[in-house]
């Protein structure tokens, strides 16, 4: 029934390291911004949620599109990076991994912002007086009260990654192993009329999203029901 | 308790720090200076390490600010906090909070939901036990408050007053210098109060640990404070002992009190033998407690007590003091008056009508005496 070409498989292959990086980075980067925001002290903090919040607004080509200036040959970042005697980063792996990271930014913020706010401080505080210092509080006390914020932000980023098009079509165009994600395939497929490829691709796409939601948000549900009693 | 208070603590001016370690106790110096949009907190205090404090007054007065300074929980730019010879906080230091060896007791539940009760009471112990020496070990903890059948629960299934003792517990277990109570009693019902209250008393006498006590319940903080800061508005109106601050006006309006030390003699026939400055008081003893050597605090208060020019013979009210005038004060009502006596050096206040005590001709010095109709125990 699965008759994939080996194009396909690259694909696949391409998208899925993409999703997983995205993520990884993400968390990274995401969990100290969210807590951040959390806190609430910050007069800047009102423009760096906007700021945050803009790629769910912003149609994917425009950012793609300003990316791509900006990590071009011709761009601030592009032209640095080949002045010190590297590529710049268009049309590569690493410019649409950059591409990723920004445009699923606020699927990582929200939920984690979400899970630290509903936790507040007191636990933090608490922890503090026991003698916990921050990375002590971070790991013993915001992770365990938190983990089902994390599973969500990184589910959602994965999933949201997954399904990204615009972003990567302008910035990264479609190069086999290396920048042909999964539905920028789908589109070539379609584009030359190769309907049953788009088919089993799309159809595959759609039913491994579905179960990720669906055994995520199950998850979800108990943790939050476990860390509630 | 009356004799170490040093003079200079009831005069508003503050002392150098210096001159603090003479004494045997250090103090805690906290000079704190807050200004947000409709409140100010003002402060320059020495607040003595021994025995319990209770930072006094309404909701909004400042008292919880100046709890939160002191743990470091908010970092106020312009404080300066010295625990004894530990700088907290100076001009260019801040000693984060969980360096800094309080065991801090929320209003509210503040147990990590993630973990059981025993999991809750090791976390604090835990983090010091490997650098510092021990002084309270887990299981005389667990005995002191009966935490045993508690250890495996999750804080779910407890209630309020049983998740505020291991909250005491997992403070005490954290091997605090200081332990600060943020008005651990605000968020219970009557009951559960009154099943917490008897473990604090015990923490306070049997640990020997400073506590300072944020309250606006006269009743808590007279069952367990030995001193008192009265804060008003943002700024500290009177401080000392418990027995001398209870004069003040403010605590008229509330139900003026007084609180006698009295020295236990023994006991007959259930009824505790105690004396103040050698006058004998019999209080029913105490029915599930063991009696013991030491000395007790009675709390009278000043309605129940009469007061009478000749000793009264024939009359159900079995404690009688001989005690002086110090001064007469209006009261609340328009139609009552507040004396304040002296029995032994200690306060203590009768309320009467303002046609008794012109009945009477109650003039301050004058020697007379005082019938006690009630007298708590703690």
């Amino acid at each position: 029934m699965l008759n994939l070409a080996p194009e396909d498989w690259l694909a696949i292959q391409v998208t899925l390291k993409l999703c997983f990086y995205t993520t990884l980075i993400l968390l990274l980067i995401g969990t100290p911004l969210a807590f951040w925001l959390a806190q609430g002290k910050s007069r800047w903090r009102t423009a760096i949620q906007a700021l945050v919040a803009l790629p769910l607004v912003l149609p994917p080509t425009v950012l793609g599109f300003y990316l791509l200036l900006l990590l071009g040959p011709h761009g601030a970042i592009g032209s640095t990076l080949e002045a010190l005697g590297l590529r710049h980063l268009a049309f590569s792996f690493s410019g649409i991994l950059i591409g990723s990271v920004i445009y699923s930014l606020p699927f990582t913020v929200q939920p984690l912002l979400e899970a630290f706010r509903r936790m507040g401080q007191r636990p933090l505080e608490v922890a503090a007086t026991l003698g916990a210092n921050q990375w002590d509080q971070f790991f013993n006390v915001v992770l365990p009260l938190c983990r089902g914020g994390f599973v969500v932000a990184a589910t959602l980023t994965f999933a949201h990654t997954l399904g990204e098009f615009g972003v990567i079509l302008m910035l990264g165009g479609s190069i086999p192993g290396e920048t042909q994600v999964l539905s920028v395939l789908i589109y070539d497929h379609t584009e030359a009329m190769n309907y049953s490829q788009a088919h089993q691709l799309s159809l595959g796409l759609l039913v491994t999203a579905f179960v990720v939601l669906f055994i995520v948000y199950g998850l979800n549900r108990r943790l939050e029901r476990e860390v509630s009693l | 308790m009356m004799s170490f208070w040093p003079s200079r603590w009831c005069s508003a001016a503050a002392a150098p720090a210096k001159a603090a370690s003479r004494q045997d106790v250090g103090v805690l110096t906290v000079d704190l200076l807050v200004q947000q949009q409709n409140f100010r907190l003002q402060l320059n205090e020495q607040i003595p390490l021994q025995g319990v404090t209770a930072l006094f007054g309404r909701s909004g007065c400042g008292k919880t600010t100046l709890l939160r300074a002191i743990a470091g929980l908010d970092h106020h730019p312009t404080a300066r906090i010295h625990f004894a010879e530990q700088p907290w906080q100076t001009t260019d230091t801040f000693m984060p909070v969980h360096q800094r060896r309080i065991g801090m007791v929320f209003q509210e539940s503040s147990l990590l939901p993630h973990l059981n009760v025993q999991q809750n009471l090791l976390f604090g112990y835990q983090r010091r036990v490997s650098r510092l020496q021990v002084q309270l070990q887990p299981a005389n903890v667990i005995d002191l408050l009966e935490l045993d059948p508690l250890l495996t629960q999750a804080p779910g299934q407890l209630s309020g007053g049983q998740r505020q003792r291991v909250a005491l517990g997992r403070a005490l277990l954290s091997q605090p210098q200081l332990l600060l109570l943020d008005e651990p009693l605000a968020s219970l019902d009557q009951q559960s109060r009154q099943e917490i209250l008897p473990f604090l008393q015990k923490v306070a006498r049997e640990l020997n640990m400073p506590m300072l006590l944020v309250s606006h319940q006269l009743e808590d903080v007279v069952k367990l404070a030995d001193h008192l800061l009265l804060l008003q508005d943002g700024r500290v109106i009177s401080r000392g002992p418990l027995a001398q601050q209870l004069l003040q006006p403010e605590f008229a309006a509330c139900g003026a009190m007084s609180v006698l030390t009295a020295v236990y003699q023994g006991c007959q026939h259930f009824m505790l033998q105690l004396t103040v400055g050698g006058q004998l008081l019999q209080v029913p003893a105490p029915v599930n407690s063991p009696t013991a050597n030491g000395s007790y605090r009675l709390r009278i208060l000043a309605r129940d007590v009469a007061l009478s020019l000749q000793p009264l013979a024939d009359s159900s009210v079995t404690n009688q003091l001989a005690v002086t005038i110090i001064a007469i004060q209006a009261a609340a009502h328009p139609a009552e008056v507040l004396v304040q006596l002296e029995v032994a050096d200690q306060p203590l206040q009768a309320l009467l009508t303002r046609q008794s005590a012109q009945r009477l001709a109650l003039t301050p010095g004058q020697a007379l005496f005082a019938q006690i109709k009630a007298v708590a125990l703690d």
